[in-house]
């Protein structure tokens, strides 16, 4: 951000700088020397004055020192050949009596961002290891991971990683878990820090040592333990307990986190955990900050997903305060609109009914909608509201109300009538396009059922010049064609208008299409028309009668306490990408299925077929099928499995080279028969797998196709077709 | 965890960046920018907002938002709740969070980013810890360090991170040794027209100013514990004892901190300490309407209702208010339509009220809904769930202490629907 006469100050400050009176009064010349870190922060390029910075790092203030440094960090990428000139200080100062000092010099050597750094700081950091100050260790641990990321691509220094796991053993517990932090950022491409049981058992003990932040990162890490036996589990359940009430709401969802998904066999165990976190949870969704509330509310409708009944007399808790943002409205609305039984109903109702009304039209609507989803259960009362709403003769209302009754038709036939009366009655008519949309489609679908329907659509018939959406011009040919089949004689007239004005004057051309579609198909006769037009449809009433089911907890608990439920959407791809590289492999049994993924080149086949190792090897029990390449690639296509190349005809040995994909692995495979050196090729198929990163679930599921389409069978099928 | 740090100031500019792994450019804040404009409100901007490449976490506290930048997943209460530490910590060293208050502190605000966080982990946040690495500003210490050239800076590293007990510093010492504690509740609460609650609950905290030599050792015993279902403490507290006899033991931390904190929400408990009859009407045709209020206090245990603030968001179509206070003063902003009533005190023998008339735009239909009321007050000496300490007993420790409990009851968000 370049700020005019930048120049000017630039130039100023550094005759400040240089200038021996000022570097002999300490104070003036430190005053100058935070003036060109305001400036910096400002985001005026103070880089210019490098030279004169690095001078001012030679202090024994230690202000001074930190301002220097950080001005160093700062611009040492842009100026390394200059930046070099500091680290003879920044070394001398790691050998500093103070461990103040030489934690603090160790921290900046290891934030200079510059290519050459890691033979100057790699000394002094191990040297920082060993320190007696836990200060200086915790600042060197982190130090490693920041030399690691200077060259990401360099092969990992072994004894580092060693001393880190060493360091585990550490008594001051944040070095601990600095520790832990780095070897996850070091270790990042082999699948993260490895958590065995001595570990484990190491961190869960050291529990409570730790601050709130640490305990919540731990509670993730151990996430990728698993204990060996059932004792083992309910030992580690038991240690944890006490962090399921922890103060910090961080910790105790972090807590419940890891109960889920250890306990994820004992089913009672997690209903357990979940009824005792409800109390800290409900807390969060009252606490004083509304960022928090937030984050409590979206775990709140997470939980309800598994236990609809735990939080139902708590309903009130979600009832909007006047001054909360609308975002913390959405959620709660939604989470009452699941908290509603027999006995709150009324009340609930009568509480969203309050919001219709709210000064922002967002808010009004969605609280509609919700007495709309509450319709599909209680139809009567909600249907009084709703028809009550109308009569505020408010524009946005009005159109919330009839969306709200178009969705409601759908889901819950049985309300039709009282829908289609108040539809009747009601004079006014929306004059936002997804307003006029419904009413339409009301109109066109239950137009024998309103009595003055016929009317209603002639006027937007004779409107039809001045409408500009071209969604609600095609609503309306799909209506007034509905019409039209159960009341010809009130809607031929204008049936006609509006189809000639369509074909003839309309720009729109999927307006136009619309039009000709439904013209051509009148002109095959009105039977077959009604046939196309008002066919049997699916009937989505089914999934209200049986209710909401209670999903199980595995469903969502992959994503609690993560970002993905409080952004609105799935995870975004880039961070879909590392944390699925967190995730170790074994519990990744949610969601594995094969993809064909983009194709595999030849050379990248050999030269990964010839790095890895085979993994299994696995007779099949039946023969190669005797297809056509080009059946034989269709059918494994099916199951998602890619053929690279395989030998022609009845060539003796016969070979097959496929892949597939899954999430992250590669899965590569060779098919062999009729081979002299492997034993049991001569009469069956034999497969050697390998992957790419390993992935035992995977192999399974891959043998798991294999022997559910019997490759024989699939290439019959597709011969067939 | 953490990448950066960007403060944007109410009009939408970056005022302050700190990033701990590589810089990250200013224009990710675009995304932020976006969502500030799409939200009608300051408050509406959603806390998480996804971009291609990161997640923005914000918090907005003292009208400056405090914008975190995250490159992975991590649980995003955990980053709200640092933010807020971060927040707090800046109001402790600086009195007030403002952007000229950070802005005239920036180094010392350099500092403490510097100290909290190094490559994104949180490194020291206890502001017993942080104090002693960086002194607080104060105006007797700049004086003295513009005269002797000295600096805010611990030349010693902090003994406390290295003692026993994390959260006290070994070889405290006082000449005066003192001990007091707040009892504070604020109650939250939502009344509709008829006067019945429709939601209330408690919040209450034990904030503590604990100065006592040595390593002492207290307790602190509560004559109806039974009060106390949903708690959660300071990790200082010994839970185990807690659990067993409902009695508070901890060492405590040096100077103040938060014991506990509570909720009471069950309805038969909570006692709603203020009433209102309130008569705001408008008539259909008529471009006047009516307003009264009166104000009365309600199981306070005979304790007086004080500090009293009234407002209300009056309907849009309000162009005046004409009214007529029995004590205070009232305010009306014609533009923003909020009407605010400085009542003071509320002598139950001459409750206060406000009655008077509001003018209408011309020709307006009638609003379609009647407004709601806030209400601050305070009211001390009472805890209004009706905690009460029992006694405060020290160990481990010869002298004998001062202590010292205060009660304090406020409104928290507190309505009446009309």
């Amino acid at each position: 951000m370049p700020y005019l006469g930048s120049e000017e100050v630039v130039k100023e400050l550094r005759r400040a700088l240089s200038n021996p009176n000022v570097q002999a009064d300490r104070l003036r010349y430190k005053n100058y020397i935070t003036k060109v870190i305001r400036y910096m922060t400002q985001g005026l390029d103070v880089s210019a004055l490098f030279m004169d910075m690095v001078k001012a790092s030679a202090t024994v203030d230690i202000v001074q020192k930190k301002l220097v440094y950080l001005y160093m960090c700062t611009y040492a990428s842009d100026k390394p050949d200059l930046a070099l000139l500091a680290i003879n200080t920044l070394r001398k100062d790691c050998a500093d009596p103070n461990p103040m000092v030489r934690g603090l010099a160790l921290r900046n050597m290891c934030n200079f961002r510059m290519p050459g750094m890691t033979e100057y700081i790699e000394q002094p950091i191990v040297a920082g290891l060993r320190d007696k100050a836990s200060y200086v260790r915790r600042v060197a641990v982190l130090g490693c991971a920041k030399m690691h990321s200077l060259q990401p691509n360099t092969e990992i220094d072994g004894t580092i990683v060693n001393e880190l796991y060493a360091l585990l053993r550490d008594p001051d517990p944040v070095v601990v878990v600095n520790c832990l932090r780095a070897l996850e950022e070091i270790l990042k491409d082999e699948g993260g820090v490895v958590i065995n049981k001595p570990i484990a058992h190491h961190l869960l003990n050291r529990m409570k040592d730790l601050d709130s932040w640490a305990q919540s990162e731990v509670l993730t890490f151990l996430l990728r333990y698993r204990p060996r036996s059932d004792d083992e589990l309910f030992d580690i359940l038991s240690l944890l307990d006490a962090f399921l009430l922890s103060s910090h709401a961080h910790v105790a969802v972090a807590t419940l986190r890891l109960f889920l998904h250890l306990a994820s066999a004992h089913p009672t165990v997690q209903a357990d955990a979940l009824l005792r976190t409800s109390a800290p949870l409900l807390a969060t969704c009252g606490a004083a900050s509304r960022e928090l509330r937030f984050a409590g509310l979206c775990h709140v409708q997470q939980v309800m997903r598994s236990q609809p009944g735990l939080f139902g007399t708590h309903y009130k808790r979600f009832f909007c305060g006047y001054s909360e943002p609308s975002y913390i409205k959405f959620r709660k609305m939604e989470i009452l609109v699941e908290l509603v039984n027999d006995e709150n109903v009324a009340l609930v109702l009568e509480e969203l009914r309050s919001y219709c009304t709210d000064v922002s039209p967002e808010l009004a609507q969605a609280a509609i909608a919700a007495i709309g989803r509450i319709a599909r259960t209680y139809s009567e009362k909600c249907l009084d509201i709703l028809t009550g709403l109308l009569g505020l003769k408010q524009d946005h209302i009005t159109s919330a109300v009839i969306q709200t009754f178009r969705d409601l038709v759908w889901f819950c036939p049985q309300s039709t009538a009282a829908v289609c009366q108040t539809v009747g009655a009601c004079v006014d008519s929306p004059q936002d396009s997804e307003g006029k949309q419904a009413l339409l489609w009301l109109l066109g679908e239950h137009g024998d059922q309103i009595s003055s329907a016929p009317y209603v659509m002639e006027g937007y018939i004779d409107g039809l010049k001045t409408e500009l959406s071209s969604a609600v011009k095609m609503e309306l040919l799909t209506a007034a064609v509905k019409m039209f089949l159960c009341r010809p004689a009130e809607t031929q007239d204008m049936l006609g208008r509006l189809l000639h004005y369509c074909i003839e004057e309309e720009s729109d051309v999927c307006v136009r299409d619309r039009a000709l579609l439904y013209y051509r198909l009148l002109q095959r006769g009105v039977e077959e028309t009604r046939k196309v037009v008002t066919g049997p449809k699916s009937d989505p009433s089914m999934s209200v009668l049986t209710g909401r089911q209670e999903e199980p907890i595995s469903e969502w608990d992959s994503t609690f306490n993560t970002l993905g439920p409080l952004a609105g959407c799935d995870l975004c791809p880039q961070t879909a990408a590392t944390s699925a590289a967190d995730q170790p492999s074994y519990d990744a049994e949610e969601e594995i299925s094969l993809s064909l993924g983009p194709p595999l080149s030849h050379e990248t086949f050999e030269k990964m077929w010839l790095d890895l190792e085979t993994l299994h090897r696995q007779t099949l029990g039946f023969p190669r099928p005797r297809a056509a390449p080009d059946t034989l690639q269709a059918a494994l296509q099916l199951v998602k499995i890619q053929t690279l190349a395989f030998t022609p005809g009845d060539t003796v040995p016969w070979k097959a080279y496929i892949y597939t994909r899954s999430t992250e692995t590669l899965i590569l495979a060779e098919l062999l028969q009729g081979d002299q050196q492997a034993p049991g090729s001569d009469e069956s198929l034999v497969v050697s797998v390998k992957q790419q990163p390993v992935n035992h679930m995977l192999l399974n599921l891959f043998f798991f196709f294999f022997a559910l389409y019997d490759i024989s069978l699939l290439t019959s099928t597709c011969m067939l077709q | 965890m953490i990448h950066s740090l960007f403060l944007v100031n109410a009009s939408g500019d970056i005022f302050l960046e700190k990033h701990w792994k590589s810089v990250v450019s200013r224009s990710v804040c675009d995304y932020f920018f976006e969502a500030l404009e799409r939200a009608t409100e300051p408050e509406n901007v959603p806390p998480v907002i996804p971009t291609p490449h990161h997640y923005l976490i914000n918090v907005l506290r003292h009208r400056i938002y405090f914008v975190a930048v995250i490159q992975s997943e991590v649980p995003p209460l955990f980053v709200i709740e640092f933010l807020h530490r971060v927040v707090d910590t800046f109001q402790d060293y600086f009195g007030v969070c403002t952007e000229a208050a950070i802005k005239d502190n920036v180094v010392v605000v350099y500092e403490l980013l510097e100290e909290m966080l190094d490559n994104g982990f949180p490194l020291a946040t206890e502001s017993n810890i942080l104090k002693e690495l960086i002194k607080p500003p104060t105006i007797l210490r700049t004086v003295v360090n513009t005269i002797t050239g000295s600096t805010n800076v611990g030349e010693q590293l902090p003994t406390g991170q290295l003692s026993v007990v994390p959260w006290r510093r070994t070889g405290v010492k006082y000449t005066n040794n003192e001990a007091y504690f707040d009892v504070i509740e604020e109650i939250d609460a939502i009344i509709d027209k008829s006067g019945s609650t429709i939601t209330a609950e408690i919040q209450g905290v034990i904030d503590a100013c604990v100065k006592l030599t040595g390593m002492p050792d207290l307790t602190l015993s509560f004559m109806n514990p039974r009060l106390l279902d949903d708690v959660s403490f300071h990790p200082c507290v010994r839970f185990k004892r807690w659990e067993a006899e409902r009695i508070l033991s901890f060492i405590p931390p040096d100077g103040n901190f938060r014991l506990l904190s509570y909720h009471v929400s069950s309805q038969n408990l909570v006692a709603i300490p203020v009433y209102v009859k309130h008569n705001i009407s408008f008539r259909e045709g008529s471009s006047q309407g009516r307003f009264e209020l009166t104000l009365g206090p309600k199981q306070t245990m005979g304790k007086a209702v004080e500090s009293v603030l009234v407002s209300s968001q009056l309907p849009r179509g309000v162009l005046n208010a004409n009214l007529n206070p029995s004590q205070g003063t009232y305010t009306f902003d014609p533009v923003t339509k909020l009407l605010s009533w400085d009542v003071g005190k509320i002598n139950p023998q001459k409750l206060p009220s406000l009655k008077g008339s509001m003018s209408l735009q011309a020709g307006a239909s009638k609003p379609d809904e009647n407004p709601t009321i806030n209400i601050q007050f305070k009211i001390q000496q009472l805890a209004i769930s009706g905690l009460k300490v029992n006694r405060l007993d020290m160990y481990g420790e010869k002298y004998k202490p001062f202590k010292g409990i205060k009660y304090m009851t406020k409104a928290g968000k507190f309505q009446v629907r009309t």
